[in-house]
């Protein structure tokens, strides 16, 4: 363990795309980021289908509601940006990155990197706190 | 005055919880295609699916504080919207014991509460009705 791990807590995210429409802007990495900054630092690891969460390529296109442009959708893609920048580690599983097609060196965005499955788990002793966002 | 139940072609019957999947904005993006394609459609909203159009909610979530001058509507704005771009051919109705059971007792008031045991008359009233989600 690390002198600087040992501040820092680790949120697990697996489950994903959860309200585009109602949740918009307050999504489980808006809230990482809160954790990140009161905490005193945070890392992430995404499983499951919230790997598409650090995909390259990924966009949120506008939807047409009523007889407006809804544009306020949730972009997880800049989530993780917001996070990243502000020194958020952010981890993706290999299994999970392959099983939804992201296994190419360029599918992620820049920073975020991939880990074994399960391997994550070896460090959990390592932070202050590990908990499911 | 009683709540005339409207023939259209399709139910849509919302047993899902709203924040939990993108059911939601499946529900809204099928309602918009059926009725641009020229078809009438219900929504029954159960469950915690009532949520979604409390007057509570007002006309905008609550502040960024990434992006403060953002407007981002509310899922009751939404909703008037969508009722109010397509008059007489989108209806919401909300299930009166899930409202009254998780407190949403205060809806917008271009939706009605309907009791369940009135449910069947809408699925009558229904060219076709689809289940989504579950409770």
């Amino acid at each position: 363990m690390t002198a600087a791990e040992s501040t820092r807590a680790l949120a697990i995210v697996e489950r994903a795309y959860r309200g585009t429409v109602e949740t918009q802007f307050s999504d489980a990495l808006y809230c990482a980021f809160l954790f990140h900054r009161h905490l005193g630092g945070l890392d992430v690891l995404l499983r499951g289908p919230a790997v598409g969460y650090a995909a390259r390529a990924a966009r949120t296109p506008p939807l047409r509601l009523g007889g407006t442009t809804f544009s306020t959708g949730t972009e997880p893609g800049q989530g993780l940006s917001v996070l990243l920048e502000s020194g958020v580690g952010v981890w993706a599983e290999e299994p999970d990155l392959l099983a939804y097609g992201l296994a190419g060196e360029d599918s992620l965005l820049p920073g975020v990197r991939s880990v074994p499955g399960g391997s994550m788990a070896a460090r959990w002793s390592g932070y202050r706190a590990v908990f499911f966002l | 005055m009683p709540t005339r139940v409207p023939q259209t072609d399709v139910l849509l019957t919302v047993m899902g919880a709203p924040h939990e999947s993108d059911l939601i904005t499946s529900v809204l993006r099928l309602s918009q295609a059926l009725l641009e394609s020229g078809a009438t459609v219900q929504v029954w909203a159960c469950g915690y699916a009532t949520m979604l159009t409390q007057q509570g909610l007002g006309d905008s979530k609550p502040r960024n504080l990434a992006a403060w001058s953002t407007a981002y509507p509310s899922m009751a704005a939404v909703v008037q919207d969508m009722l109010a771009a397509f008059p007489g051919r989108l209806h919401w109705f909300a299930c009166r014991f899930c409202s009254d059971d998780r407190g949403a007792v205060a809806h917008i008031e271009q939706v009605p509460t309907r009791a369940p045991a009135k449910f069947a008359e809408h699925v009558a009233a229904a060219g076709k009705t689809l289940y989504l989600g579950v409770m």
